[in-house]
């Protein structure tokens, strides 16, 4: 993957800098986004619920809502994105050689996606009961 | 070539795990990024947790009864304080970090730290009176 902030053709070291600067604005960008879908989620799944959770029916009802279904796939692809990233960041505090960073990157980006396909899987069959 | 050299940050120490817990000459802003850290791991895995258990859904109505049983239990909701301070901390705590690692509000940013942990506060006491009188 090319660095996002630094011109293709630079320096190892700052082609480094480059893609921690991008996934930092990524990691700020999709916090700033999750503040907004967080609260929406709470607000529409809790806070407005008589007892704060939907029955079986309710459930299935919000659920076939296209455009619920939409934001919660979207709040799904942020949430897993920045749950990732910021393991990953954990994870490289702690000093790794380029062959673990490698396998680091490589295990939470299958983990990542794994998360969202049954997420995704989840959604769709709950619609279909 | 000038040779770049790293900076020592108190705030992004070199041993984290130590630093994590090594209360010794704590500032604000290495507490504030050690509970940053802490509450985005402990949401990490809330958020596996929340994932797994909709999967009460697909053993029908009786499956998701059995959990909003559970989720109803004082404990659960007492763990859903403890889970709503995390989000809080974590998303306010965010929004600083991400506001002054762009430039805004970067002279202010322990006046905004508490500004944002006020009004934390204030969300966390109306959440604890809402799911518990919800």
């Amino acid at each position: 993957m090319q660095a996002g902030l630094s011109k293709q053709g630079t320096k190892q070291k700052s082609v480094q800098v480059g893609r921690a600067g991008a996934f930092w604005l990524i990691q700020a960008v999709s916090g700033l986004l999750l503040v907004l879908l967080l609260l929406l989620h709470m607000v529409a799944h809790h806070f407005v619920v008589e007892g704060g959770l939907r029955d079986f029916a309710e459930v299935l009802a919000y659920v076939s809502n296209p455009a619920i279904f939409t934001i919660e796939v979207v709040f799904l692809i942020v949430v897993i994105s920045h749950a990732m990233l910021g393991l990953r960041a954990v994870i490289f505090d702690l000093g790794l050689n380029k062959r673990h960073a490698r396998v680091v990157n490589w295990v939470l980006g299958v983990i990542g996606i794994v998360t969202l396909v049954y997420g995704v899987w989840l959604a769709v069959a709950i619609q279909q009961l | 070539m000038q040779e770049i050299r790293t900076t020592h940050d108190a705030v992004r120490p070199k041993n984290p795990l130590r630093a994590w817990f090594d209360v010794r000459k704590r500032n604000l802003g290495s507490w504030a990024f050690a509970l940053n850290r802490l509450t985005g791991l402990a949401l990490t895995v809330y958020l596996f947790l929340h994932l797994a258990i909709l999967s009460k859904l697909l053993q029908g109505e009786s499956g998701w009864n059995e959990f909003l049983a559970l989720a109803r239990s004082p404990l659960f909701l007492l763990l859903d304080i403890i889970l709503i301070f995390g989000i809080l901390f974590h998303g306010l705590n965010g929004i600083r970090v991400a506001l002054v690692g762009m430039g805004v509000g970067a002279r202010q940013h322990r006046r905004l730290f508490w500004v944002l942990m006020v009004i934390g506060t204030l969300l966390l006491l109306v959440s604890a009176w809402k799911v518990f009188t919800i």
